[in-house]
């Protein structure tokens, strides 16, 4: 006998007759049932706002402009405060790469100690103030965790309001390689629980919020 | 891992050892501070404690079923499932998978049941380096050591021991002895493994059936790291990780993170399915999940079913009274405090480990923090009614408890014994309390017991009803 069949067939010693899986799935989605009755309130009545005070008090700076013509600016603003070189890393994107990046050099592919890299995110969730990000042809994933500095596009548009609402729209047909929420920069509290960023992914994560609808 | 039997030993050990209790009470601290107020701040967590009780629950009473549907739907996101048994089988399938890929190096990124089915050392023995890639889990390979915390599993070495690990450890050693510089330290060590391994491994939080994803949280970001650059990407599990669907992983992972850090999301929440899709800038080759059962099926049927709904938080080890005096290494299986005290007999056999359900001082304060209501006193009473039927509780206290079983049962021996051991008792008395007592000194050797009354509760409930008539 497989460990297949002695592991079910122990299960269902225990258990004794099964129901019928649409009853299940109905009894799993009531669990389910109200969910407002179980989850947090939003820290503030707009999506953005919410999203902005969320991230924030993680560590994840902030810069909230109009338009994506606008991001180029904001790049150049987050590099040079930060002391950080025009070439950053940034990701395969054709509405990235439509941009007009006169004065910086981005570039596509990521080095293992990269300083700064660029990317968008698939959504915002206000919650929680995270982000995000789906794997595929032009996402590669490795782009949100090997620079120290993770630069994330994010429009208002796509913000969701709670983590329900962005699992409402993962089916076994739409589910990447990949799905990551990115709550923040990265850290760890292993020694003595104190707090450190940048344990293995980015010690910076920064947002350019982006107004214009997409 | 299996248990010693010398718990009171390993126990008597630690207690000694003033080093280990300053670490223990700075992260332990931290996290009951932290967890207090992110409770605070979720005015819904009961009833959200109440949902993921009724979510685990559900799961449980359909595994069969939620088990068939994640395997096929991780199938057919291309994912080759696996079943094990026990600890043995799920060791030789990922053995075996590392053999055939021809792997030197493997990275991990911390899991819990990779410990349990002893993943490390099957590792090491066929010949393939193991890299641990979580920071403590880091600490403690390189100090040769298993977890003490299923949460912080260096947790019991302080930072001054880090640093002496570190500067052994790494090339070149770390600049300085603070937390951060030695994380950067690790972070570029590590950094290099990252990217030139042949296999990563990592486990899962949880199984999500209807997408046939696995679900890992990290706050380091070395899940992702393990993960993406590999050729193939491994996952063991256990088979009580499954949930209905995406929503109903986040309704658990609201309670996991507060509990386990204080934390409302971790920095990483990552969701696996299947290995990469055609055109996918990066991502494995191959990926496998190994379903494993070592004793869940058991569990199951007995009436430790309820520990099923263990979402491994840890919150019962933060607040209980004894890990905080002990640590996790004295409990000497796998899994350390109130939890553990279930769990290693399940795991481990009860007659190896009946100190465990003994080493309890029925507060109740995990029950009190566990997010999905599991009543680890009563199941710990459960395995000492065990012990006690299976006749595994040393002679000595069997008859003492036997002798005094002999008075409870005859009210006027009893009350004659307590009339004639009161006053001698008292004896031994000074102020308030009895600092030494014969046939005590195990309870004694540590604290004061309160100097009893002249007379007994039922002599003077006898006195006061006589002076009402």
């Amino acid at each position: 006998m497989t460990a297949r069949t002695r592991i079910l067939s122990a299960i269902r010693t225990a258990l004794g007759p099964g129901k019928p899986p649409a009853q299940i799935a109905a009894e799993a989605a009531a669990l389910l049932d109200d969910p407002d009755a179980a989850r947090p309130r939003l820290a503030a009545p707009s999506l953005p706002d919410a999203f902005a005070q969320k991230a924030t008090a993680l560590g994840t700076s902030i810069d909230r402009v109009a338009s994506l013509a606008e991001v180029p600016r904001a790049m150049a603003r987050y590099l040079d405060a930060h002391g950080l070189p025009p070439r950053f890393a940034m990701q395969p994107a054709p509405e990235l790469a439509a941009l007009d990046w006169s004065g910086l050099a981005p570039y596509p592919g990521i080095a293992p100690d990269e300083p700064a890299a660029l990317g968008l995110a698939l959504h915002g969730i206000a919650e929680s103030g995270s982000l995000v990000i789906h794997s595929g042809p032009e996402n590669p994933i490795l782009m949100a965790f090997l620079p120290l500095h993770h630069v994330v596009l994010l429009r208002e548009a796509t913000l969701l309001p709670y983590l329900e609402d962005y699992a409402a729209r993962l089916s076994a047909e739409t589910v990447p390689r990949n799905a990551i929420l990115i709550t923040g920069p990265s850290g760890t509290t292993d020694i003595e629980g104190s707090y450190v960023r940048g344990a293995h992914g980015p010690g910076f994560l920064h947002v350019i919020l982006i107004a214009e609808p997409g | 891992m299996s248990a010693l039997p010398d718990f009171k030993n390993r126990a008597r050990a630690a207690l000694a050892d003033p080093v280990l209790k300053v670490a223990i009470d700075r992260t332990t601290g931290n996290a009951e501070r932290k967890r207090a107020a992110a409770v605070a701040a979720f005015p819904e967590f009961e009833a959200a404690r109440a949902r993921g009780k009724a979510i685990k629950d559900h799961v449980t009473a359909h595994l069969d079923h939620y088990l068939e549907l994640f395997e096929r739907n991780a199938t057919a996101r291309g994912a080759q499932v696996h079943w094990a048994a026990d600890d043995a089988e799920a060791r030789a399938i990922v053995t075996r998978i590392c053999l055939a890929a021809d792997a030197k190096l493997v990275t991990r990124a911390k899991s819990m049941l990779g410990e349990e089915i002893g993943l490390p050392h099957a590792l090491a023995d066929a010949g393939i380096e193991r890299v641990e890639t979580d920071l403590a889990e880091h600490i403690i390979q390189l100090a040769g050591e298993a977890p003490s915390h299923i949460i912080w599993p260096a947790m019991h070495r302080t930072r001054e021991q880090v640093a002496e690990l570190f500067k052994a450890g790494h090339q070149p050693p770390p600049a300085a002895e603070d937390p951060a510089t030695m994380v950067q330290s690790a972070r570029r060590v590590l950094r290099q493994k990252f990217l030139s391994a042949d296999i990563g491994i990592s486990g899962a939080n949880f199984l999500v059936a209807d997408t046939g994803a696995t679900c890992t949280v990290t706050n380091e970001g070395n899940a992702e790291l393990t993960t993406t650059p590999p050729r193939i990407h491994i996952v063991t599990a256990g088979i009580e990780k499954l949930v209905p669907s995406t929503a109903h992983a986040f309704a658990l992972l609201r309670l996991l993170v507060r509990s386990a850090t204080g934390g409302e999301m971790t920095q990483y929440t990552t969701f696996h399915a299947g290995p990469g899709r055609p055109g996918d800038a990066d991502g494995p080759e191959e990926m496998h999940i190994v379903l494993v059962d070592n004793g869940r099926t058991k569990m199951l049927a007995n009436e430790f079913r309820e520990m099923l709904r263990c979402i491994r938080c840890g919150a019962c080890m933060n607040h209980c009274v004894v890990y905080r005096q002990i640590g996790g290494h004295a409990y000497g299986g796998t899994y350390p405090g109130p939890m553990g005290s279930v769990l290693t007999p399940v795991l481990d056999g009860l007659a190896a480990s009946r100190d465990l359900p003994n080493a309890c001082t029925m507060n109740g304060r995990c029950a009190e923090v566990c997010p999905v209501g599991i009543p680890l006193p009563t199941l710990l009473r459960a395995w000492r009614r065990r012990s006690w039927r299976e006749g595994l509780e040393p002679g000595s206290l069997r008859a003492g408890i036997g002798i005094w079983a002999q008075l409870a049962r005859r009210p006027r021996l009893y009350r004659l014994a307590t009339r004639i051991g009161l006053p001698l008792m008292r004896l031994f008395g000074k102020g308030g309390w009895i600092a030494r007592l014969p046939l005590a000194g195990g309870w004694t050797a540590h604290r004061d017991l309160p100097r009893p009354p002249a007379r007994s509760f039922m002599d003077q409930y006898r006195a006061r009803q006589k002076g009402r008539k």
